[in-house]
């Protein structure tokens, strides 16, 4: 498996695969190759739970080719518990600010057609 | 290093062009190369900024442009950084000027998209983003501005009036701007009662799809001053980058290749952002223009917003932001907004820019980005 199907794969059991770098220990997503701290190729998988609390999102009414159906949806970047490292994704049944103040606990929770699923907790 | 200078300038009227895409290309080629005052075989090469030459059935401009000109012969070649690469172009010919490479070059960049409809623009413009963490999981690009308005909102003391505040200011001087897509004024109500596109920015904080071509002739020093026309001097050119996504910024109401490109350029020139007397900005959003004006140094992180509610950034206040209407209402032919800021920058330093004039302006700065920022390119001139 590639390194994205891997990293799909780890999503769609709500995990994420992460490259944890063993020059200086910073932790990256794993579609990263080099570390951006020390310039370091030696990376070392590591699983994280795909849990945290949401750093920012839109909510999406003119959506791209194939995302009319969904709208209203939101598009999520979510901060991953006890790490340096967010993550971005699709979060359905989203229909106003109300519904996702920033700071709202969410998960990742599968992978489909519309990328990495994210959902309240 | 030679010193580089801009002898001409000209664009096509933004908005929904008949004209194909190569015409568009040509047209404003022409009308760069008649305000230099120089005949087109003593141009050197071609260099052309354009993302969806594909919409128009023509890439591979260059060779297209350069056979209309009457010299076919002469190299050329595309370039293409998101809805910046009309200033990668321009450095990367600023570059092989400098270098001695080239004493004189045409510049020009082009978009035709707005035939296809809006659609297919939000769903190609998308490809500009980290397209496996954004594109793919629905986000639009209004989508990922509108991502960093609300960290902004959440960040700083903020309301959604303060960004329709950037949108009315663009408007009133694109109002004067007879080339500008959106040529009318607009207030804070129409901003707010527009259509949500993705929330906070609704439909008046987004920049227009436009149709457009923009151009400059770029030569030496030496050559400029053998012509005998107006010129301007290019005295500052910085690039850097960001991490692709919004995710992997340590801030999300910060653009990194902003910070980046800006202090090389301010180096080079040997000024700081105190001394420029206005600048064009990459305000796609409004958000962007509020961003853009604290990551260049104008204003403080979080202070941005209120120089916006003070007027400070309006025509011929502290520092005119955007006096040609910037993308949001002169418009944002994505491949050509880059050469348009440089086009703006020629006109009010040699005194031809009417209405929407800087008054005793010697410095203007550009400053247009690829995607959320992902690229960036700034540069600074001087009235000579």
């Amino acid at each position: 498996m590639t390194i994205k199907e891997q990293l799909i794969e780890n999503a769609k059991q709500g995990k994420v695969l992460a490259h944890k770098c063993t020059g200086c220990g910073l932790l990256h997503l794993s579609t990263v190759y080099f570390c951006q701290k020390c310039g370091s190729k030696g990376f070392e998988d590591t699983i994280l739970d795909g849990t945290g609390s949401v750093a920012t999102y839109t909510i999406i009414t003119v959506a791209p080719a194939g995302f009319e159906k969904y709208t209203p949806y939101a598009f999520v970047v979510l901060q991953l518990d006890n790490t340096n490292l967010r993550i971005s994704g699709f979060m359905a049944g989203i229909a106003t600010p109300a519904d996702l103040p920033v700071g709202t606990r969410a998960k990742i929770t599968g992978f489909d057609e519309r990328g990495i699923i994210i959902e309240k907790q | 290093m030679e010193k580089v200078c801009v002898l001409g300038a000209g664009s096509t009227k933004y908005g929904k062009l008949p004209d194909s895409i190569a015409d568009i290309t040509t047209q404003a080629s022409i009308s760069a190369i008649e305000n230099a005052g120089i005949d087109p075989k003593e141009i050197k090469a071609g260099y052309i900024s354009n993302v969806f030459g594909v919409a128009d059935k023509q890439v591979h401009l260059g060779p297209v442009l350069m056979s209309n000109l009457g010299i076919s012969d002469k190299p050329s070649l595309s370039i293409e950084s998101a809805c910046g690469s009309g200033s990668v172009a321009f450095r990367e010919a600023f570059a092989n000027v400098a270098a001695g490479f080239y004493d004189c070059l045409v510049v020009t960049g082009v978009e035709k998209v707005t035939h296809t409809g809006t659609e297919w623009t939000t769903t190609y413009f998308a490809y500009c983003s980290d397209f496996f963490y954004e594109g793919q999981a629905g986000a639009s690009f209004p989508g990922l501005f509108a991502s960093m308005a609300r960290a902004y909102l959440t960040e700083f003391n903020t309301t959604e009036e303060d960004f329709a505040r950037v949108a009315v200011k663009n408007h009133n001087n694109g109002f004067l701007n007879p080339k500008a897509h959106l040529q009318k004024k607009i207030t804070i109500d129409d901003v707010m009662n527009s259509a949500v596109v993705a929330s906070p920015l609704k439909l008046y904080d987004c920049c227009p799809f436009s149709d457009g071509a923009s151009s400059v002739v770029l030569c030496s020093e030496k050559f400029a001053k053998e012509h005998g026309n107006d010129y301007i001097e290019v005295i500052g050119s910085g690039r850097g980058g960001s991490p692709a996504a919004l995710q992997g910024r340590e801030h999300m109401t910060t653009i990194p290749s902003t910070k980046i490109a800006s202090e090389a350029a301010y180096k080079m020139a040997g000024i700081t952002a105190k001394d420029v007397d206005f600048a064009e900005v990459h305000d796609c959003f409004t958000i962007a223009e509020i961003v853009d004006t604290e990551d260049l140094g104008f204003f403080e992180k979080g202070k941005g917003v209120q120089a916006v509610r003070e007027g400070r950034t309006n025509l011929n206040s502290d520092i005119s932001i955007n006096p040609s209407g910037g993308l949001k209402s002169k418009g944002h032919p994505i491949g050509a907004t880059g050469i348009g800021q440089v086009v703006e920058v020629f006109d009010q330093l040699t005194g031809k820019a009417g209405a929407r004039t800087v008054k005793d302006a010697k410095i203007g700065l550009t400053h247009n980005f690829g995607a959320t920022g992902a690229s960036c390119a700034v540069h600074v001139f001087q009235s000579v």
